[in-house]
């Protein structure tokens, strides 16, 4: 009467690029329902859990972090070819991650610094979001991603139905949640106005500001709330330190970063902009 | 690296653990049945995090050192928190110290159950992962899954989240539980310490390859705790015993062709062992009475010390140690006045360190007048077990040489998900090459 | 709540008001907590004062007050011994009378595509508020009419509101962002409490204002107030008053704020605006929610989940196809301002805003509607008492009887339901279609049939999608028709000019219907239907039919014609930009995207058509249907209640603004 409903499984891919690996750890964090979606998901490529290795094709492939050497560049194009739809989970797929942090500085002078044959390393001038190389089809946000979204991205996957992911400010949960301002009631610099929820609105309810995670909300109206942050007493660079976290290469976050200085190691008023994007080998 | 003076060793800093957890590769050299070279190459970007703390506060630098690993976001966290309570003169507050116990406590059970339930039993009993070791072995698989489950939520409980938890600032937490917060953990708790006991139990039955091999072992060492963030950084034979600051007077980091990982030996070159193996063994009388009385059950105390294989018993141990610990400070919790001392920032140095679940993990801080971040060193355990990891695969490889590749393979990736390395590198790992020449 | 109370200020206590000293407040809790019932009041939390339970008056906030100005507030030991001696703080009742998040409803769909609905129950706690004030009773007298004074009503919230016994407490300590007295509300209590207390130096004035109410106080067993006493309460009322002032120039505040939609200051607040919704989130009075569907992995049992949605965020105005109604910052903050101080008055007979300066001192950066308000322009017009109330529309299950694809993304689907119900007598416009797990959208009725209805669904997200692969014996969720309808009947005698884009064609067909069915009491008739290629139009065979009838005037063009096609290219205005027919005597009735609609709107005013004649469907987001959820909102409607067809007549300036 219904479609019928005895589709084969859909083949899964969990890719990795530069990061912590926290983000595909929160698949395995399903602990309650993990072994249920074994069964109706066919995890062809994860290599943080299994053995078993697929190049693909995929039906969905799961990459977290960030575009950052040349064998990368390579990785996520291949990917691409390989998977019916593409999602990028994560602060570093999604937007760049803290180690986009450097594609303000100068990328030699930093591989020097850490490494003492810095001809031994390999690596872009810039680490870059997924979308800045190939079609995104869909993301999950966060630093690390939330369990509940995985479950009900994995739940509407095998439903054939839209993710409920919303796009309000961390701010709207907060409220629901019932907890007070922090920024209003105790003048800790919140990012919660300008970033997306899906954390549940955790930092606040542990009496600190938001720091980003999930990156800029839409519409995200970054300058206003970082020059509140320099009317509540902070410097300028102190202000765009704030949003120079996980998520700090998106924009607008990118833009008040460097409007207000804040990237690391950039003394006080002389941020440049960030490395020019979509150039993989162009260094600055 | 050798003929630098010490005094330029800082330029080289390692910017972060996470370059173990990528793709590796090894390469064996054997000449006439002799492994002559044994090679760990490992593929993980470079993300240069010893930069991109720089000029930050010590409060924000917290949050972005969880970042290096996703498994075990608190070593860092404490290890860095350490540090600078060292620069600054902090004293923590005695229950604030035991809720940061608690989240550590909370890492370790959930990283071992993961590793010891996902990673590490599929090698011993013969699967490909734990996926296809719960078709044949449910109950076992679920079990773990539930242990890992209650270090998770101990975590969120304490830290907000499992993954980069959110509460640790220098001084401190920012938020402190309610005692009835902590109480509700305490019956999952209870069932968890029984799931480890079963789990030690469980595991102390696997046949381990038999290889022993002489090897220092180094951890921390506390005279009145288990060691995790406090104490002197010992080996169990006692050639080494130093302040918990004083990593770089023993040892030293080298940076190696075809690696973004620094390796770390002793001055004098030697390689050695860090995690649950050395730990068990260097404190074994600090263990909680029912980790230790459990341990005795299974006789496996000197193979943990001699085969790396058997640091999946040790994990036991560990998870019945932290499990019973956890029960303990829930049981004697206060909730303190205040989450965090204040502090007042100024200018300094100094190296501190804490155990992850894997082994040590060492850090050295610099700040300017304002508490700001100038400069930072971080040496993650993994660095510092690869030379031992490399030593003991040349050890191994006679011994596997002979079978099919297949088998000699998963052998070998077996040997070195023994030190847990990092999840992603530990499982599939492996592109073995064997130059037969 | 009436504008000539503005400046009134009780300060008559009623007679028989009694005097609690302080020490024996206790008893006052205890005997509120008595009958199962949990007291809920002030308490310091988080560094505010909050509302949450209090046992004793060790909970409450003794000695504590609060500065607050625009986007601060910090706690103050005032160092005595009052206990409500602040402003409000961030919480208001309106979370324990409707709740942030809520389960509305379980779904169920078998492997063999059976469907079930029903509701979730849930306990309703017995609550005593205490400490609320005359502000706060005014908020929740416009919850009241909100959601129980329309024509469909909010259940839960009526149980809950039934379940709270209220202790409302005098204002004394007015804080830097109020303006109740602007706004009328306070801060005198006039009314809606069970019990009042007057809060004074060493203990409490109390007085009843329920038969509750008076037998709680009765049980206190107090000594009546003094002369002093009363003295000393009025005093510190008209105090409060003069402190506050009247920071808001109301009068006419309607008509001078709707006047100003195209002022240049909506776009400089949204330079500052962070449209971060605590505004609309701590505001006792915004109602707008959203629902959704939490499912198993299977999507086999889902629960429609019920939270409070904000008018700052973009899912809230959002439609299929990635369209927004209101897609800029300023769209969002003029549609939240001029709603809560306009268009409510126009819905509901009141202000929506009772000035208690939380969206003042909560906003992040300190934005101020007092200032805002002075600066872009206006008294409430009162508007008439509630309407008797009916339940929200059930959802029924109902059977595909039949499937006939129309295009090749869009199908005609026959339904009807096992219930026996005569749904052809049911008005209404469209219904809202529900499947388990996967979601629920609203589709316009496009055939009445005796037994159910037809429905022309085109496959854009998910739940379309499903619904268009459906087949015959498949069961599908049904809510009752709902919205206002096209007014056939007031075309009786007239010329009929009916104009369909693309999918705007299915919700006229009922008029062709209707006309058919009663031919001769319409004059000349005439059918345009335009679809952007051939093989998009829509029931191809009826328009041929209706074509040849020779009483019909029917004409059909596309966008882009391919090599199949004969007939006319070209936008749909062109059918009748030189007909012949006569304005003058006609009524039109539209449909199709907005600016398809904007465009044949302007030519049939070209041709005659007066404005009170043409009337268009408008598409809006929809969730609830029944004007409970605040989505769909066009200026001072509700586009799922009071539409979703308007006459241009009625629309007025609304219609064709950008962003509203």
């Amino acid at each position: 009467m219904v479609r019928a409903t005895s589709t084969p499984r859909p083949r899964l891919g969990v890719v990795k690029l530069a990061s912590c690996d926290g983000c595909q750890l929160m698949l395995l964090n399903l602990e309650d329902a993990l072994l249920s979606i074994a069964e109706r998901i066919d995890i062809v490529e994860f290599p943080e859990a299994t053995s078993h290795r697929s190049s693909g094709p995929y039906d969905v492939v799961l990459v977290e972090g960030a575009v950052s050497t040349p064998e990368q560049l390579e990785t996520i194009h291949e990917v691409r070819r390989e998977a019916k739809s593409l999602v990028t989970i994560g602060a570093c797929a999604t937007a760049g991650g803290i180690q986009a942090m450097r594609n303000w500085a100068n990328h030699d002078a930093f591989r020097a610094a850490v490494y003492a044959h810095p001809e031994y390393v390999e690596s872009l001038a810039t680490a870059q979001p997924v979308s800045d190389y190939v079609k995104v089809d869909g993301e999950l946000r966060g630093c690390p991603i939330n369990g509940d979204q995985l479950l009900e991205f994995v739940a509407a996957l095998l439903t054939g139905r839209r993710a409920n992911l919303p796009d309000e400010a961390v701010c709207a949960a907060c409220k629901r949640a019932g907890r007070v301002c922090v920024m209003v009631a105790q003048g800790i610099p919140c990012l919660g106005p300008v970033t997306m929820t899906g954390c549940g609105a955790l930092c606040p309810g542990f009496d600190r500001g938001c720091y980003g995670c999930f990156g800029p909300r839409e519409q995200a109206n970054a300058a206003s709330l970082g020059a509140q942050f320099v009317a509540m007493g902070q410097t300028p660079v102190e202000a765009g330190r704030l949003f120079a976290g996980f998520t700090g290469y998106a924009p607008p976050f990118r833009d008040v970063i460097t409007e207000l200085g804040g990237a690391p190691g950039i003394p006080a008023g002389h941020a440049p902009s960030p490395a020019s994007t979509g150039t993989p080998s162009g260094g600055n | 690296m050798t003929t630098e003076a010490p005094s330029f060793e800082r330029s080289f800093r390692v910017e972060g653990i996470t370059r173990v957890e990528g793709e590796g590769s090894l390469h064996l050299t054997v000449r006439d049945g002799e492994v002559t070279d044994a090679r760990l190459r490992i593929f993980e970007a470079p993300r240069y995090f010893e930069q991109l703390v720089v000029g930050r506060h010590p409060d924000q630098v917290l949050d972005i050192v969880a970042r290096i690993c996703g498994i075990c976001p608190e070593a860092y966290q404490m290890s860095a928190a350490g540090a600078f309570e060292a620069i600054f003169g902090v004293t923590v507050d005695p229950q604030v110290r035991a809720l940061r116990r608690l989240l550590y406590a909370g890492e370790y059970i959930e990283s071992h159950a993961l590793h010891v339930y996902l990673l590490h039993a599929p090698d011993f009993l013969g699967y490909a992962s734990a996926i296809d070791l719960a078709k044949d072995h449910r109950a076992v698989v679920e079990q773990g899954l539930a242990l890992k489950k209650v270090g998770n939520e101990l975590m969120a409980v304490v830290g907000g989240r499992s993954i980069h938890p959110v509460n640790v600032r220098v001084g401190g937490l920012y938020h402190v539980p309610t005692r009835e917060e902590l109480l509700a953990m305490r019956p999952a708790l209870a069932t968890a310490l029984e799931q480890a006991k079963a789990t030690l139990d469980f595991v102390a039955q696997f046949q381990a390859p038999p290889f022993e091999r002489p090897v220092r072992l180094v951890s921390l060492r506390h005279p009145d705790e288990y060691p995790l963030f406090a104490g002197r950084l010992v080996s169990h034979d006692g050639t080494i015993d130093v302040p918990i600051g004083d990593w770089r007077t023993v040892f030293r980091e080298e940076h190696h062709e075809g690696s973004n990982a620094l390796h770390a030996r002793t001055h004098a070159g030697e390689t050695y062992q860090l995690g649950p193996s050395a730990r068990v063994t260097i404190a074994a009388e600090q263990l909680h009475p029912v980790a230790r009385e459990a341990l005795a059950r299974t006789g496996l105390a000197d193979q943990i010390a001699r085969n790396p294989f058997w640091s999946i018993a040790a994990r036991g141990v560990e998870l019945v140690h932290y499990c019973a610990e956890a029960i303990d400070i829930i049981d004697g919790y206060r909730r303190p006045a205040a989450p965090f001392v204040p502090w007042t920032p100024k200018a300094g140095a100094a190296g501190w360190g804490s155990e992850a679940p894997r082994g040590t993990c060492w850090h050295h801080w610099e700040t300017d007048e304002r508490g700001y971040v100038t400069r930072a060193q971080i040496v993650p355990p993994t660095s510092q077990n690869q030379g031992q990891i490399e030593a003991d695969l040349r050890g191994f490889a006679p011994s596997v040489l002979e079978l099919e590749h297949a088998e000699a393979t998963r052998r070998l990736e077996q040997l070195i998900r023994s030190y847990d390395p990092c999840i992603s590198c530990a499982t599939h790992f492996l592109d073995v090459t064997i130059d037969r020449s | 709540m009436t504008s000539s109370a503005v400046t009134t200020v009780t300060t008559e206590p009623r007679r028989g008001t009694g005097f609690l000293p302080r020490a024996e407040f206790q008893h006052l809790i205890d005997l509120l907590g008595e009958d199962g019932r949990t007291v809920i009041g002030p308490t310091v939390a988080d560094g505010a004062i909050v509302y949450g339970e209090v046992r004793a008056v060790s909970d409450l906030p003794v000695g504590m007050g609060a500065e607050q100005s625009p986007g601060r507030y910090r706690l103050v030991d005032h160092h005595d011994e009052r206990y409500f001696a602040y402003a409000v703080g961030p919480t208001s009742w309106k979370r324990f009378v409707f709740p942030p998040t809520l389960d509305l409803a379980e779904s169920h769909r078998d492997e063999h595509g059976h469907v079930s609905f029903g509701p979730v129950h849930h306990e309703i706690p017995k609550l005593a508020f205490l400490g609320v004030r005359a502000c706060e009773l005014a908020a929740l007298g416009i919850e009241d009419r909100v959601l129980l004074g329309g024509p469909y009503t909010d259940e839960d919230f009526r149980k809950r509101r039934e379940h709270a016994l209220i202790v409302a407490v005098q204002c004394a300590e007015p804080g830097g962002t109020c303006f109740c007295t602007s706004m009328g509300t306070g801060p005198g209590v006039r009314g809606g409490h069970d019990v009042l207390l007057v809060e004074l130096a060493d203990g409490f004035l109390v007085s009843s204002g329920s038969e509750e109410g008076a037998g709680i106080v009765a049980r206190l067993g107090l000594s009546a107030a003094t002369e002093d006493q009363l003295v000393e309460g009025s005093d510190q009322l008209v105090a409060a008053r003069d402190r506050i002032g009247d920071p808001v120039a109301t009068a006419g505040l309607h008509d001078r704020l709707l006047a100003k939609l195209d002022s240049p200051r909506w776009a400089e607040i949204a330079d500052r605006c962070l449209a971060c919704t605590n505004c609309t989130a701590v505001c006792p009075t915004c109602f707008c929610t959203s629902v959704s569907q939490r499912s198993d992995l299977d999507g086999r049992t889902a629960v429609t989940e019920r939270r409070w949605d904000f008018c700052f965020t973009k899912g809230f105005s959002a439609v299929a196809l990635g369209g927004n109604f209101r897609p800029r910052v300023q769209d969002r903050y003029r549609q939240w301002l001029t709603h809560k101080f306009a268009t409510w008055i126009d819905q509901f007979g009141t202000s929506g805003c009772v000035g208690c300066g939380r969206c003042i001192t909560w906003c992040p950066v300190g934005i101020d509607v007092r200032e805002e308000l002075n600066l872009i322009a206006p008294p409430p017009v009162l508007g008439t008492e509630a309407q008797v109330a009916a339940h929200a529309p059930r959802t029924s299950v109902f059977h595909v009887d039949a499937v006939r694809p129309e295009t090749h993304d869009t199908v005609t689907l026959a339904l009807s339901t096992p219930d026996g119900m005569d749904w052809s007598r049911l008005h209404g416009e469209f219904v809202m279609v529900s499947v388990p797990a996967i979601g629920s959208i609203p589709i316009s009725i496009s055939r009445r049939l005796p037994t159910g209805m037809e429905l022309t669904v085109r496959a854009v997200g998910p739940a379309s999608t499903f619904v268009t692969g459906l087949e015959r014996g498949a069961e599908v969720g049904l809510s009752a028709p709902l919205g206002h309808g096209w007014p056939v009947e007031a075309a009786h005698d007239h010329d009929v000019v009916i104009v369909g884009g693309g999918m705007g064609f299915p919700p006229l067909r009922p008029i062709v219907d209707e006309i058919l069915a009663h031919r001769a009491s319409f004059g000349e008739v005439h059918i345009y239907h335009g679809a952007r290629t051939p093989s998009d139009l829509l029931y191809k065979e009826e328009l041929a039919a209706w074509a040849s009838r020779g009483d019909l005037d029917v004409g059909v063009t596309v966008d882009r014609a391919d090599t199949t096609w004969l007939g006319r290219v070209g936008v749909v205005t062109q059918l009748f930009d030189h007909a012949r027919w006569d304005g003058s005597k006609a009524i039109a009735f539209v449909c199709g995207p907005e600016r398809m609609i904007q465009a044949t709107v302007s030519t049939l005013a070209a041709r005659g058509i007066t404005q009170d004649r043409i009337f268009i469907s408008m598409e809006r987001h929809m969730e609830c249907g029944v004007g409970l959820c605040g989505h769909c909102q066009v200026g001072p409607f509700f586009v799922c209640k009071d539409g979703p067809v308007f006459s241009l007549a009625q629309l007025g300036d609304v219609f064709g603004r950008e962003g509203i």
